[in-house]
């Protein structure tokens, strides 16, 4: 068992952080927010943890909270993550479809430039050196983190599916102008389930600094954000269990693949075309297909144009 | 700011921008008739930076499957003269065309046949550029690759003129770059505006549906709009490669990235608003003082996110009219 988790513990790990990650954009998406954000929010909520842990400006707290400093960052990289939500929701969630993916995509790129030049983020090199959480021996051990967040967090998006908030999220997915005309204000729920998203990332970063004992500007980029989609297409958007399954199985591949070496990248393009072509409804999406089939749907007769920017009604 | 120092500005933005320019028309070609984001655009044009290096050069440096062959043990027919070396250039985007081509019918047709998402296309186009990013690394390898330099010969030497007391320099290689930028421009214009080619295309991107009706091939001019994207595309890569080195099968992905913000800035599917909005922003990044230069990248950003607040439709983009 202990040579099992030394040699596999961190990928199962970064399996379930994936699956995190892929969540955090799941719920902007439940309210039909195409957010390529998470990235920027989880890079943000990195550098929280790791200058908390260790610019020595903040010794003295350190030295009082003992291993209460890891809750505290998560909560202060929360915290942060969801003003700096609201600040960027409030204005972007103006847009919509694709101009709002393009529109997060610049703020992770702004965020990206910015970290990449300040002092107190250690410039390019970054902040190393970042303490491990609760003196964990053993990387594998961060389970004990990521594990019960995931389940948390797959349990509030069941709760919230069921709740009020959730219905109207899925109400301005199918039909922002409608669910406005029956009452449902849009903007709000918008900001709400971004924040949600942005929140998410920011501590899956806080609990990730000291995971990765490093962190630098390269921890949110557009690859990342990439990345992160397709998690949630691949694995399926419209089930909670979508993101988890898409974000784990698609870590895993690289991995699965070493074999290939040189080839595993091209193998890993492949595979996104592949399944987006034979998976429309993701993996998720194809068993629940298995056990309920869908009504048959007529393919549109001609190519399916992208929602044009609106300012609301 | 001196006049010198303003118009060595002015001159330096307008040479990047134009090349900004036939890049994002590339992307925003394929906007405006499919309405989907080609994320493999920038792939696209690190392939044609590279088809021309092979032409002009012939072999490559220490890494990768490709090294050790010499294509032209006699020397390349492509190097010589300015003109072999534009005729290379040419040739370079022509094959990155039918590579734009080929990314079509592997990640875009068959979507499009299925009715799907079109959110999907656009992770299967990611899928592409990320076989073909990493395709080039494995035949090359990730160096730098300069080309020769003197790709373009015997031109002119670059430009100097007096400006008050400081002397305002314009390379060589940046007057190519807004010459060759303008006269794509021009003769796009005129295929685009004039042409029966130019009116179907229009057709199509106005309603593919009533187009097909009025017997237009949707699919053949859906295959020319990615040849004439992935010839732009090309045609900036190699341009950018003269000016910069080839800097390795990444150097696509900045562009791709710039290449959105510039089209969104000009209006999602304008093609006048490509080339404002490439202009605008290689102004910007030429303005950026030199002790910042560091925030150079976050420019293009800055202003895509300024511009969605203020007018999401771009500077000459079209507002369209919700309805239920």
């Amino acid at each position: 068992m202990a040579d099992f988790l030394g040699q596999y513990g961190f990928l199962i790990v970064t399996l379930v952080q994936a699956g995190l990650l892929g969540l955090s954009l799941y719920f902007p998406l439940q309210a039909g927010q195409l957010s390529l954000a998470s990235p920027g929010f989880y890079a943000v909520g990195g550098y929280v943890a790791a200058i908390l842990l260790t610019n020595p400006v903040f010794a003295g707290v350190r030295e009082t909270l003992g291993n209460g400093m890891f809750p505290l960052t998560w909560l202060a990289a929360a915290l942060l993550c969801g003003l700096l939500g609201v600040l960027v929701g409030v204005p972007a969630l103006r847009l919509r479809g694709i101009y709002l993916a393009l529109a997060t995509i610049a703020f992770v790129e702004i965020l990206r430039v910015v970290s990449l030049n300040l002092p107190i983020t250690g410039g390019a090199i970054g902040i190393f050196g970042i303490p491990q959480a609760f003196g964990f021996q053993d990387r594998w051990q961060y389970i004990w983190l990521f594990g019960p967040l995931l389940l948390l967090t797959l349990l509030f998006a069941r709760q919230l599916e069921r709740s009020r908030v959730g219905r109207a999220f899925r109400a301005i997915r199918e039909d922002e102008l409608a669910a406005d005309a029956m009452g449902v204000p849009p903007t709000r729920y918008k900001v709400l389930a971004f924040v949600i998203g942005a929140v998410l990332a920011g501590i899956v970063g806080a609990m990730s600094a000291p995971f990765l004992n490093t962190w630098n500007a390269k921890q949110g980029t557009f690859d990342a954000s990439i990345a992160i989609l397709a998690f949630v297409l691949i694995g399926g958007s419209r089930n909670i269990w979508g993101p988890v399954v898409g974000g784990a199985l698609l870590t895993a591949i690289p991995e699965l693949l070493r074999f290939l070496a040189d080839w595993r990248l091209v193998i890993n393009g492949l595979v996104l075309v592949v399944a987006s072509l034979y998976l429309p409804q993701g993996i998720v999406g194809a068993l629940e297909g298995v056990r309920h089939p869908p009504p048959p749907r007529r393919p549109p007769s001609v190519p399916v144009v992208v929602e044009a920017p609106g300012g609301g009604s | 700011m001196e006049l010198s120092q303003f118009l060595q500005n002015v001159l330096n933005g307008l040479a990047i921008g134009s090349v900004y320019a036939i890049f994002a028309l590339g992307y925003t070609l394929v906007f405006s008739i499919l309405g989907i984001i080609n994320f493999a655009h920038g792939a696209v044009f690190t392939l044609g930076a590279y088809f021309t290096y092979t032409l002009v050069v012939g072999q490559f440096e220490n890494n990768g499957l490709l090294k050790g062959i010499n294509l032209f043990p006699d020397g390349s027919p492509f190097s010589g003269t300015p003109w072999l070396f534009a005729l290379a250039t040419l040739v370079g985007a022509v094959v990155a065309g039918l590579v734009a081509v080929l990314v079509e019918r592997l990640a875009f047709r068959p979507m499009r046949a299925r009715g799907a998402d079109p959110l999907l296309a656009l992770v299967s186009s990611l899928g592409v550029a990320l076989v073909l990013v990493n395709l080039i690394q494995l035949l090359v390898g990730a160096e730098i690759y300069n080309f020769p330099s003197d790709a373009y010969g015997q031109v002119q030497p670059a430009l100097s003129f007096q400006v008050g007391d400081r002397v305002v320099i314009v390379r060589t290689v940046q007057i190519i770059i807004f010459a060759v930028s303008l006269v794509m421009l021009a003769i796009l214009g005129y295929v685009i505006g004039r042409t029966k080619v130019g009116k179907a295309l229009r057709a199509v991107a106005e309603n593919p549906g009533t187009a097909s009706l009025l017997g237009i091939s949707v699919d053949r001019f859906i295959l020319i709009t990615f040849f004439l994207s992935g010839f732009l595309g090309g045609l900036a890569g190699t341009l950018v490669g003269t000016a910069f080195g080839v800097a390795g099968p990444y150097f696509g992905v900045t562009y791709g990235l710039k290449g959105l913000a510039v089209i969104v800035l000009g209006g999602l599917g304008s093609i006048p608003g490509a080339v404002v909005g490439g202009l605008v922003i290689g102004l910007a990044e030429a303005f950026v003082p030199a002790q910042y230069s560091a925030y150079k990248d976050a420019v293009a950003f800055a202003l895509l996110f300024v511009i969605l607040l203020v007018r999401p439709q771009g500077l000459l983009g079209r507002a369209q009219i919700q309805k239920v």
